[in-house]
This record gives C-alpha cells, sequence and structure tokens, in this order.
C-alpha cells in the first residue's frame, strides 16, 4: 500500500502561523491577531461556536483566503503574494470540504487522477493505479467508474478525502467534513479519518464532533469571536477546561 | 376488441370530458379540417410550384459561376462523409441512442426530394450518392469506428476545423482556383456560410465575454457588460445598418472588408453578446466549492477554467446556445433586407421577375418549410443530447 | 522576502486590468482616429444641423402631421410615433394570445393542447421576417377590393385597407370608418403571431413552476379549472413570468424595426431613408441606436416596477 505520508517527525514544524490578524472587505474583523503551531504528525482539532473564525483560519493555510496582517508559514514555505509560492503551499497541502466538492462531470476516477496528472505531471495510468489502491483504501473502489451524484453523501466525502491524499499531501486540512452528511453516515467518515490519524497524518479539522476530538486530537483548540481562547490536549480541554469561554462552549454543545 | 375499446375511452377521456370540452373539439376539429382541406386544395391544384422548380439553383447557390459549381459538391461530398462518419462514431459512444427514424427520415428525403424538386436526371443521381455517402458512413463507423486506436479517434474531432477552412477555401477559390468573389456567393450557400462562421466564431467569443462578465476584476466586468448590454439592447437590423454605413469609415481605406464579410462579422459580434449571456447563465450557477476545490487541489487559473470551469458551466448552458444559434440561423434572414442575396434575398429577386410574378405563396411556404426544418431538427438534437448527458451525470451538489 | 512584481497575487490583477483597459482604449482611439479622419475627408463631421433641413419625402401614415416640407427630425419623429404605436398595440395583442395559448397547455382537452404545441413550434421555428413577408404579400395584399370584401361583424377586409366600425360602399370604395391600413395591420399580425408564441412559452413555463399540490388544494376546496387556473395558479406563477416577460416585451421592441418589410413607415425605415438622403450615417445611427436603448429601458423599467408589486404581493 502507498502511504502518502511520511515517517512522523514531531521536531518538524508544518505550520507556523503567528498573529493573523484579516479584515473581511466590509470591514468585519474575523482574525484578531491568532496563533498556531501545528507538528508534522500531529492532529490539531479546531472547535468553537459558528462565526467564531475558525473556517476563515483553517482557510488562510493554503491561501483560499488572504489575510492582512501577521504571517503563516506552511512546510517551509513562507505565504505571501507570489503565485508560484502559493501554487507550491497548494500542491503539498490537501484540503476537504463540508460540501465535499465534487467536480460532477468526472467519473470518480476522473476526480482523483485529474489533478496529479495536471500538476504533477505523472503518468495517466500510474496515478489510476494509485487511486484504485486509495479508493479500496477508503473502502469504494467498486464505484470507481460511477459518477459523484450516484453516489451517497459518506460515500463521496470518502471519495473527497481520497482526492485529496491522490496528490500525496503532507498536511490534510478538514473544513467540518461531517457537517452535511445525515447522520448515519457520519461514523464512516470519520473512520477513515482517523485511520489516516493512526499513519501518521498531519491533520487540521475543524469539526463539532466531540468524540473525535476526544478519541484522535492531540491537542483541541477553541476559538471565539476571531482569538484563540484556548489550546489543550483533548483530555484536559473536555475536563478540566481553564478558560470561561471554553466552559461556556462545552455546557452549549453537550 | 380490447385495444379499440381502450382507443375509444381515451379518446372521449381526452377529447369529450365534459360538454364545453366536446363542443370545444368539435369546433377545433371543424376549423382544422377546412384549413387543412383548403391548403390541400391550394397546394394541389391553384400553386405553381414551376416557380421554385425554375430557380432551384438560384435559390440553392445564387449567382456562382455555372462552371464553377463542382468546387460546392465536392464540398458537400466531403461533408456528407464525414458528417456520416461522425454520427457513426457518436453512436458508438452512445448517442444518439436511436437514431433509426432520423436515418429513416433522411434516406426518404435524399431519395425523393431531387425528384420531387424536378431536378435534371444527373443531379438527382448525384442527390442519391450523396446520401447514400452520408448513411454508408454511419454504417461503417457505427460498424468499425470503435476497432480504431485511441490516438486516431482523438484526432477525428479535428477534421472538422480542417473541412471547414477548406470549405471555405472551396467556396472562394484561390490557391490555383478561380476566385469566386463573396457578392456572387447566394442564395443557401450564403446563408450556411454566414450562419455558420457567425456560430463558430461567436463562441468562444462569448466564452471570453461571459468570463469577463463573471469575473472579480472590475474593469474587465465593466467592459463585457458595456458590450453585452449594449448590443442587446439594439434591434439586429440596425447593427447590420451600422455594419454597412460605418464600419467603412472606421477602418483606413481598403482594409474594411466587403458588404458579405461585414455582415458575418456583425452577425457574430451580435450573437456573441446573446451566447455571452447563455454562458454566464451557467457559470452562475456553478457552485463556489468548485473552484475552491480545483485551487485547491494545486490546479491553476487556466487549468480550472479548462477542466472544472467551463466543461460544467457549458453543459448546463448547452441549451440556450443551441437556442441562440436557431435564432441566428433565422436572423440570417436580415441580411435580405440590407442587399445581399442570401436565401430570402434570392427568393424575393426571383418573385419580382415579371415571369414568377404572384408567386409569393410558394416560394415563402417552402423557405418556411426549410427553415423550420433546419431549426426543428437542431432543437431535437440539442434536447436529446441534454437528456444523454444528464442521464450520465446526475446533479450531485446540495 | 522578495516577491517579483509579476508574480505577485495583489499586483497581476491591477497588471492584467491595466493591459485590458489599454488594448481597449487604443483600439477605441483608433477606430474613432480613422472615423475623424475619413468623416472629414468626406465632409460629414459629425453635425445636427442637417436635422432642420426639409425633409423632402413623404410618410405614408403618420399619426403626427407630416408633410415633405418639415424638417428631418419631425420625420424621425413621426417614424418614431410609429413604432411606438405598432409596439404598444402589439404588446397588448401579443400578451393576451400568449396567456391563451399558454394556459391552453394546460387544458384538460387534448386537443386544444396539442394544438397549442403546435401553434408554438411551428412559429418558433420560422424567421419573423418571413412571417411578416407572408402576412403583407400573400395575405393582406391578396385581399379582395369592392363589395368583393370580406365582409365580417365590426371590421371588413378590403385591399384599401382595414375598415373598422360600420363602413359604407361608395362607389366601389368602402368609406366612412375608422380605417387601418394593409401595412399596419400586417406588421401588428405578424408581431402579435410571432411574440404569442414565445410569450406563451413563458406562461407555460410559469403555470408549470407552480407546484402540483397548489391545483389539488383549489380543486379539493370544490374550484373548477378556470377559477383554479385564474385565482390560484396564475397569479402564483406571475413571479417567474414577469422577469421572463420582460425580455419579450424588449424583443418585441426590437423586432418592430423589421417593419421596413411590409412598407410601414417605422422608426427604422424613416432612418434608412433619410441617410439615403443625407448621407449622415454616424448621426442617424446614433439617433437610433440611442432610441431603441430607451425604449428598452422604459420597458424595463415599467416591468421592473411590476414585477416588485408581484413579488410583494406574494408576502
Amino acid at each position: 500500500m502507498t502511504s502518502p505520508t511520511t515517517a512522523a517527525d514531531p521536531g518538524v514544524v508544518m505550520i507556523e502561523a503567528r498573529t493573523v490578524e484579516k479584515w473581511y472587505p466590509n470591514g468585519f474583523h474575523a482574525l484578531r491577531g491568532v496563533d498556531l503551531t501545528v507538528h508534522q504528525g500531529e492532529v490539531v482539532v479546531i472547535m468553537g461556536p459558528s462565526g467564531s473564525g475558525k473556517s476563515t483560519f483553517l482557510r488562510t493555510f493554503n491561501a483560499l483566503e488572504d489575510f492582512q496582517k501577521g504571517s503563516i508559514v506552511v512546510d517551509g514555505i513562507e505565504l505571501s503574494d507570489d503565485v508560484r509560492r502559493i501554487d507550491a503551499i497548494r500542491r503539498e497541502v490537501g484540503m476537504v470540504f463540508q460540501q465535499f466538492n465534487l467536480f460532477p462531470h468526472l467519473s470518480v476516477l476522473d476526480n482523483l487522477t485529474l489533478a496529479p496528472t495536471l500538476v504533477r505531471h505523472r503518468s495517466k495510468a500510474e496515478v489510476q493505479r494509485q487511486a484504485l489502491e486509495l479508493l479500496a483504501r477508503v473502502g469504494i473502489h467498486e464505484q470507481a467508474h460511477k459518477f459523484p451524484g450516484q453516489l451517497s453523501g459518506g460515500q463521496q466525502q470518502r471519495v473527497a478525502i481520497a482526492r485529496s491524499l491522490c496528490m500525496e499531501p503532507r498536511l490534510l486540512l478538514f473544513d467540518e467534513p461531517t457537517s452535511a452528511l445525515d447522520p448515519e453516515m457520519v461514523q464512516e467518515v470519520l473512520m477513515v479519518m482517523q485511520e489516516l490519524a493512526r499513519e501518521g497524518m498531519t491533520m487540521v479539522v475543524v469539526t463539532h464532533e466531540v468524540r473525535f476530538a476526544r478519541q484522535v486530537a492531540d491537542r483541541v483548540v477553541l476559538m471565539a469571536e476571531g482569538e484563540v481562547v484556548e489550546i489543550a490536549p483533548p483530555e484536559r480541554f473536555f475536563t478540566a477546561p481553564q478558560h470561561p469561554r471554553s466552559r461556556q462552549f462545552l455546557s452549549q454543545i453537550s | 376488441m380490447n385495444r379499440a375499446r381502450a382507443l375509444t375511452n381515451r379518446l372521449r377521456r381526452e377529447l369529450f370530458a365534459t360538454p364545453l370540452d366536446g363542443l370545444i373539439t368539435v369546433v377545433l376539429l371543424i376549423g382544422l379540417v377546412s384549413g387543412l382541406k383548403a391548403l390541400l386544395h391550394w397546394s394541389l391544384t391553384q400553386a405553381d410550384w414551376a416557380v421554385i422548380q425554375a430557380n432551384s439553383t438560384l435559390l440553392a447557390v445564387g449567382r456562382y459561376p455555372l462552371n464553377q459549381q463542382w468546387r460546392l459538391w465536392l464540398l458537400t461530398a466531403l461533408l456528407s462523409g464525414a458528417a456520416g462518419i461522425s454520427w457513426g462514431l457518436l453512436r458508438g459512444a452512445g448517442w444518439p441512442r436511436s437514431d433509426r427514424l432520423a436515418a429513416a427520415v433522411l434516406l426518404v428525403l435524399g431519395l425523393v426530394l431531387p425528384a420531387g424538386l424536378g431536378l435534371a436526371a444527373p443531379l438527382q443521381q448525384r442527390w442519391w450518392w450523396l446520401t447514400a455517402l452520408l448513411l454508408v458512413g454511419r454504417w461503417a463507423a457505427g460498424r468499425w469506428g470503435c476497432e480504431l486506436p485511441p490516438r486516431w479517434r482523438r484526432l477525428l474531432p479535428l477534421t472538422w476545423p480542417v473541412l471547414y477552412l477548406s470549405g471555405l477555401g472551396l467556396i472562394g477559390g484561390g490557391l490555383g482556383l478561380m476566385t469566386v468573389r463573396p457578392s456572387q456567393w447566394g442564395g443557401l450557400l450564403l446563408t450556411l456560410t454566414e450562419a455558420s462562421f457567425a456560430i463558430v466564431v461567436c463562441c468562444p467569443l462569448g466564452i471570453a465575454l461571459a468570463l469577463g462578465r463573471c469575473s472579480e476584476l472590475p474593469l474587465l466586468r465593466w467592459c463585457s457588460t458595456l458590450y453585452i448590454e449594449f448590443i442587446r439592447g439594439a434591434p439586429l437590423i440596425t447593427l447590420l445598418f451600422l455594419g454597412q454605413n460605418i464600419l467603412g469609415f472606421l477602418l483606413p481605406g481598403g482594409l474594411a472588408p466587403d458588404r458579405v464579410w461585414r455582415a458575418a462579422w456583425i452577425l457574430t459580434f451580435f450573437a456573441a453578446a446573446y451566447v455571452a449571456e447563455a454562458v454566464r447563465a451557467g457559470l452562475a450557477a456553478l457552485p463556489r466549492g468548485q473552484w475552491e476545490a480545483a485551487r485547491s487541489l494545486g490546479l491553476n487559473m487556466v487549468q480550472t477554467l479548462q477542466h472544472v470551469v467551463l466543461p460544467q458551466a457549458l453543459r448546463a448552458a448547452l441549451p440556450a446556445i443551441v437556442g441562440q444559434f436557431i435564432t441566428l440561423l433565422q436572423d440570417t434572414t436580415l441580411l435580405s433586407l440590407i442587399g445581399l442575396l442570401d436565401l430570402l434575398g434570392v427568393a424575393r429577386a426571383v418573385m419580382a421577375n415579371p415571369e414568377f410574378l404572384g408567386r409569393n405563396a410558394e416560394v415563402y411556404l417552402v423557405l418556411a418549410i426549410l427553415f423550420w426544418c433546419c431549426c426543428a431538427a437542431l432543437g431535437v438534437g440539442s434536447r436529446s443530447l441534454e437528456r444523454h448527458l444528464n442521464r450520465q451525470v446526475l446533479r450531485s451538489q446540495p | 522576502m522578495h516577491t517579483p512584481w509579476w508574480r505577485n497575487r495583489r499586483l497581476l490583477p491591477l497588471l492584467v486590468q491595466a493591459t485590458v483597459g489599454l488594448v481597449v482604449l487604443v483600439t477605441i482611439a483608433y477606430l474613432l482616429g480613422n472615423l475623424v479622419r475619413n468623416l472629414s475627408a468626406a465632409g460629414l463631421l459629425l453635425s445636427w444641423r442637417w436635422l432642420n433641413l426639409p425633409a423632402g419625402f413623404d410618410i405614408s401614415e403618420s399619426l403626427l402631421p407630416f408633410n415633405a416640407e418639415l424638417p428631418y427630425w419631425r420625420a424621425l419623429l413621426a417614424g418614431l410615433v410609429n413604432t411606438v404605436r405598432v409596439v404598444l398595440i402589439a404588446l397588448v395583442g401579443a400578451t393576451l394570445l400568449g396567456t391563451a395559448v399558454g394556459t391552453a397547455a394546460f387544458s384538460s382537452n387534448g386537443l386544444l393542447r396539442r394544438l397549442s404545441r403546435t401553434y408554438v413550434e411551428l412559429i418558433r421555428n420560422v424567421p419573423l421576417l418571413l412571417q411578416l413577408l407572408f402576412w403583407y404579400f400573400v395575405v393582406f395584399l391578396s385581399l379582395p377590393d369592392g363589395s368583393a370584401a370580406i365582409q365580417l361583424p365590426w371590421v371588413v377586409l378590403a385591399k384599401s385597407g382595414l375598415h373598422l366600425g360600420s363602413p359604407q360602399l361608395v362607389n366601389g370604395v368602402w368609406q366612412g370608418s375608422l380605417r387601418i391600413t394593409l401595412e399596419f395591420a400586417a406588421l401588428l399580425t405578424g408581431l402579435i403571431i410571432h411574440s404569442g408564441a414565445f410569450i406563451a412559452e413563458v406562461v407555460r413555463g410559469g403555470v408549470a413552476a407552480v407546484p402540483p399540490g397548489q391545483w389539488e388544494a383549489a380543486r379539493s376546496l370544490g374550484l373548477h379549472a378556470g377559477q383554479t387556473l385564474s385565482r390560484i395558479v396564475l397569479p402564483q406563477a406571475l413571479r417567474v413570468i414577469v422577469p421572463a416577460l420582460n425580455s419579450q416585451y424588449i424583443s418585441l421592441a426590437k423586432n418592430s424595426s423589421l417593419a421596413v418589410a411590409c412598407g410601414y413607415s417605422d422608426l427604422y425605415s424613416v432612418a434608412e431613408t433619410t441617410l439615403n438622403q443625407t448621407g449622415r450615417s454616424v448621426e442617424v445611427v446614433l439617433i437610433l441606436l440611442g432610441t431603441y436603448l430607451a425604449m428598452d429601458l422604459v420597458i424595463s423599467g415599467l416591468m421592473n416596477r411590476l414585477n416588485r408589486l408581484v413579488q410583494i404581493q406574494e408576502r
């Protein structure tokens, strides 16, 4: 089995975000000086009430959102206005969306092979072999020639994860990957994510799934009103939160 | 027996459900029958179809020199061969699924129409050969098309642009062929040349304009919007009028194209604005997440457009775009108002001939049938293609 | 850390826009430069003084009093009034026809349904110009005259025109009532029949967009088909119909410029004659484009107001 991840080395910093500030064009101050460091092989779960800026923060890591102040270094490349750097970072960082965002006009297999052939210029046959292996790993190799519209939500999200893995990323970002799913499909997606974490993939996950955070996360980040309120290992965060906002948030979701 | 009862039941339900429905049906039937009877009576006893028979060449190609018309025959043969092969290959790829009816209609038309028009025997035979070429091409390509090596099959669509350009060369001459100036093109030849040129060139223009109008860059957006709204605000005839009277002033002396090409370019610029609006609707229907997914996978702007955005947007816009093509084909009749001899222009010239005075109805009827068949065929084809694409890809996005 | 300017994602958009702007500006300047040079060489530099010269041609029918001695601007105005007249009447006629045909597509009578579809498919696939020529040259110009004229209640169809009311036959000539010229009648018929088909499609689409539950609910309350349509379904369908109707009305206004095919003196046909006499192509085209644009804007403005009314009533 091809493993897209390199052996985890906790000494290597994958994301280094320093005092990131972002204003939307309408003047809304979305991020107010956020700091975060993510090491290789780490699973960081970001939680927080809606409108707290957690998705916006996640999306700055691969330049889907820009920011005005501060600095972000991803895998040793500093995010700047240089288009070539942005392309380089996007090649190394995979992203899984709430709405799956599969390409509905392409078959499942073509969804996986599109980017590696275009961006990494790899041979089609080789990528297809890898794509089929990845689909087998997320449990849907029998659907490879179907179109996304013929799959269930959970299957689509697993295809989306496989699509990201096919680019052999060094870091995976998850933007509320289970929020658009019917309850009975949440588990199959979380299982795949848990499996990835066990293999040592570096992951940053925005989610409301407390159980996933407890079992898989190395650290939990709580954001509120554009700021990081608390960063703690899950057992401490869920049992003995330090900050009053954390306690308030936990009482709301439980 | 049972079937007959079912039929009467159905008729009763459809036509005589209530007394009012019955009355409507009777009135409509009386009107329809008497109308059809009058039309049949007129076309069989009063109409004089000699005007069509005597002028069939004029209506087809205008005043194209007689000794050069072999070039048009050659072009028609190439086109029907290529069309037949493409048809067969497409059928092999799954669309259209049921084309027996279309093939049968073509066969009957090809056999009957030349004789019905009273063409000379050699001409009739040529039409038969052309029909045979088309149908044999379809059959052969459907039979052996899938055995071609993939590289060949990928090259085959390229034959169409090559064929189109060489077709224009064949019509216009040059490279050793005698030049036939555009002012000598006419009739159906001119109509099809202008319409096809406008259709081919307006598509890339329209897509570019639509992208400009949806762009995040304000200047591009304003320029595209201004152009699109300006064109859509003006009647085509005033734009053609502008083309004939002002285009010559806008370009340095001698650079302005002749009247036929001026009209072709105006038609193109006109249609581009409408195609742009159709494509824009397709782009607007595309979720923003498609862009984000493609960009986050590392695809650049051009790759995202080419592989993700445009295939979906164009597919959604297909019915509207084909609708524009149908309108464009009909709009070519306006060329006759600015003095060009397109199909309608030639027809009006024919009717002005004292020999055929008062034969308006026959000529207009034939023209109407011709246009109706072309436009309806385009419409049917587009709807069938749309169904095929929808069946293939069930929409997935919430 | 240095980013070269051609790779800077903040500079790139500016760069692209500057390039496009420059190309557009240079093209426009080039074309305008040629225009000025060529026009001054032809002695036709932009001027509006010729509008006050006597036109020297007559207009066959005009609501405004007009004769050949009046200036060009009066001729163009008369043409505009003629255009507005035909557009207004055709708008009303096409809306009525389209609504009737569009709702007929939902009739319980199968024949009526099919006839409605046939009409739409027949009309939409034949060029409007061909239809106008057909109505004028084939139908209206072949009307008999004198005592052979077709006499219907309230209208006499004769070669001399359509006589409304109760005309008298005096010495073989119909007299003493409102007369509509054949040109106007042909144009009006053609426009109404053509636009009617398109409006019928709009109405059909609008009615089809109303959820079937509405029909069922109304029928279960005891309303019969006609009441259901006019009281329940059509008011809801208007939300979909009105925006689409806007573009149909605008194309009707633009299509009226084909009046020249049936010899009706609308704005375009007067402008064409004016250009042939004066050679003032740029000015004439500017007048034409500006007037049609203004007409579109007026229609859009009115329809937007109607649209707001329809959408608010919904709540």
